[in-house]
């Protein structure tokens, strides 16, 4: 019991950071979750588009001229500052059409159109709008008999609309704001348990209290094993702290299988930040060194695995260096579990792989730490 | 008198380097038994063995007759040690401290309050208990070191040089201290370079060099293996080497010595010597500011058996 006692009365020394991680925790992960409302609702864009006709505005070419006015933005820019347009991106897409288009057109010429565009999402929804066009005029030229005919069709072509509609019945909203918790966590359990616990082992496991315990009555495979319950203890206290603010914080997607499989998740994730802080106590022995290797282990694993930035925002050399961190896959498990709809062995596979990884990663931790501890036993 | 440790034929070897050769001793019921050496001589090795903190290459090691063991679960309990070294928790508080090493060996928390507060009361921290490590000053700490070390009432106290970078009254308190536990029954076994602290405190001394014992007995005895009966200190800014001779050849005088101003006469015989040394400097128009007498003392011993200083 003295081991306990003494444990958590060296653990109260370290509360600022514990309230610290918090309260990050807390402002981030909230902001995050009021930032990042996805809501599934879709607004139609327009690109800004100039038109410039060297044709007569008849049949065909006003058939085309009309089509683009209805889908778009019509900007008036004088011909001299289209290159200052285009770098400003007052316009996105500009379209010549030359003389003659109609005929050309018509008699299946080749058609005198160019474009220039600044190369952006906008200009592609332009160059979509044209191309479609086009297409559509192209393919009822050949059967059409006439140019009233031809546009008759085209028109009862693109006045087609399909109806969409979402069937999802994830609370898309809800697992995003649980996501970016998670997420944020990584952060959280990392920092706290490996400061947490290097900073008591450091203090039980200096070489002059180490050599007083060894010598007194209680067995050192006990005490050494109180030592271990003990931080277990802590970082389990910590994951549930967590869990229980994110039930205040995120809420009723929580009592859920998502939700169940959330804290399932961060519980392994836990083991495996303690089976890590375990490894760092055993080769950390200055205490001023330890904010050092938070920094590195913590902010670094965080930040290259997607923890404060999404995944998909991460160039690709970032994710393939994350590979070699457990944060990459507790982290992919969050992301993975937003987009999972019904939950079966397909779906599941791909997060109990990552939990294995997980929990293969707390395994080598465990290994690596015993070979240190022999050889420092040893040396000793 | 009660054997309670025995030590026969301690051989601890670090691969080339014989640092404890062939020791035997044994300690009695009661005593404080100084272990006396420079540096490197092999007493914390020695005390280490005992411990069962190193392993030894040969010899045996019993205390109240049995062996022991790092598992000796039932011997520990009765072993307190106090390291050369600082052992405290920066994060608890004094009576924290005391609790943690206490609980160690004591499960029962109102004997252990009793234990801790007779402890605090013994190395007179009574006004510090809430206090951190970090403020307290150099000799308060040493004074919690031992508090740590012998606050579950060993029957033995191993005190390894508890006074290192200690002020005097400091050490004088920790002195006080060590006597009071060995009032209070303890058995000690009390190693340092200091051998002022050894004369004061120790019922019994052994002169460890090199990992050997060179000597042993109470100071009495000790001081008997010097040839000098008297020494005879001189402090002289105007000394000139050529008396150095001259000195040496005036009754019972067996060597002499200037160094930093002061002029150091030995004597075989210790009767009439300050007379004759006085007459022979005024004699010889030397001018002195002090001159006093003493008695040989273990140094003296130590430089004899070995040929150099304690804290050489």
């Amino acid at each position: 019991m003295i081991v306990f006692k003494t444990f958590l009365k060296v653990l109260n020394k370290c509360k600022g950071i514990i309230i610290f991680e918090t309260a990050l925790l807390i402002f981030f992960g909230g902001y995050n979750i009021e930032t990042n409302d996805v809501s599934i609702n879709f607004v139609s864009s327009n690109p800004n588009i100039l038109i410039i006709n060297s044709d007569k505005k008849e049949g065909i070419t006003k058939n085309l001229i009309n089509y683009i006015e209805n889908n778009s933005n019509i900007v008036d820019i004088d011909e001299n500052l289209i290159d200052d347009a285009l770098f400003y991106r007052d316009v996105n897409y500009i379209i010549y059409i030359k003389d003659n288009f109609r005929n050309n057109f018509i008699n299946n010429n080749e058609i005198g159109i160019e474009v220039k565009s600044t190369g952006d999402y906008q200009s592609s929804l332009a160059e979509m709008m044209l191309s479609r066009y086009l297409k559509i005029a192209s393919i009822y030229n050949e059967i059409s008999n006439s140019e009233e005919e031809l546009i008759s069709y085209i028109d009862n072509t693109l006045q087609n609309k399909s109806e969409i509609e979402t069937t999802s019945k994830l609370n898309t909203e809800k697992l995003n704001k649980a996501t970016v918790y998670y997420n944020f966590t990584n952060y959280c359990f990392l920092a706290g348990s490996i400061y947490v616990i290097c900073l008591v082992l450091s203090s039980f496991r200096n070489k002059n209290i180490k050599m007083r315990t060894i010598i007194s009555s209680m067995n050192y495979k006990k005490y050494n094993r109180k030592l271990l319950i003990s931080c277990s203890m802590f970082a389990i206290t910590l994951w549930l702290l967590y869990v229980l603010l994110s039930f205040i914080l995120i809420g009723s997607i929580m009592y859920t299988t998502h939700g169940l499989l959330y804290i399932i998740n961060a519980l392994v994730f836990t083991f495996c930040t303690l089976t890590l802080a375990f490894l760092l106590g055993n080769i950390l022995k200055n205490k001023t060194v330890i904010n050092g290797i938070i920094n590195v282990v913590a902010l670094g694993s965080s930040f290259l695995c997607g923890a404060f930035v999404p995944m998909e925002w991460l160039p690709d050399y970032v994710i393939n260096i994350a590979h070699i961190l457990p944060s990459y896959y507790f982290i992919k498990n969050n992301e993975l579990l937003k987009t999972i709809e019904v939950f079966n062995f397909d779906t599941m596979k791909p997060i109990i792989i990552n939990m294995i990884i997980v929990i293969i990663f707390s395994g080598l931790f465990i290994i690596i730490t015993n070979i240190i501890s022999k050889r420092q036993r040893k040396i000793d | 008198m009660k054997n309670i440790i025995e030590v026969k034929n301690l051989t601890k070897k670090y691969k080339n380097l014989i640092a404890v050769n062939n020791l035997s001793f044994e300690l009695f019921e009661g005593e404080i038994l100084g272990l006396l050496g420079p540096n490197g001589s092999g007493k914390s090795t020695t005390i280490n063995c005992i411990l069962s903190l190193l392993k030894f290459n040969s010899g045996s090691i019993k205390i109240f007759g049995e062996y022991m063991e790092p598992n000796s679960s039932g011997l520990k309990r009765n072993i307190g040690v106090v390291f050369q070294d600082i052992a405290l928790f920066e994060e608890l508080t004094v009576y924290d401290n005391i609790d943690y090493f206490c609980g160690l060996y004591i499960n029962d928390k109102k004997v252990r309050k009793k234990y801790i507060e007779d402890a605090i009361k013994l190395v007179g921290l009574q006004d510090f208990k809430k206090f951190y490590p970090k403020e307290l000053s150099g000799g308060l700490l040493r004074r919690l070191n031992i508090a740590c070390g012998i606050a579950h009432k060993p029957k033995i106290i191993f005190l390894d040089e508890p006074t290192v970078a200690v002020d005097p009254q400091s050490r004088n308190n920790i002195l006080e201290g060590i006597k009071k536990l060995r009032d209070n029954g303890a058995t000690i076994i009390y190693t340092t370079h200091y051998m002022e602290e050894v004369e004061i405190i120790c019922d019994r001394v052994i002169i460890i060099d090199k990992g050997e014992i060179i000597a042993s007995g109470t100071n009495e005895e000790l001081k008997c293996l010097a040839s000098i009966e008297e020494k005879i200190i001189v402090e002289c800014n105007n000394f000139n080497d050529n008396y150095i001779e001259q000195i040496k050849e005036l009754e019972n005088v067996s060597d002499v010595s200037y160094n930093n101003n002061i002029l150091t006469i030995y004597y075989t015989k210790g009767k009439n010597n300050l007379i004759s040394i006085i007459k022979y400097l005024k004699k010889e128009s030397i001018e002195y500011n002090k001159i006093y007498s003493c008695l040989p003392t273990l140094n003296d011993v130590f430089l004899e058996l070995t040929g150099k200083e304690l804290r050489d």
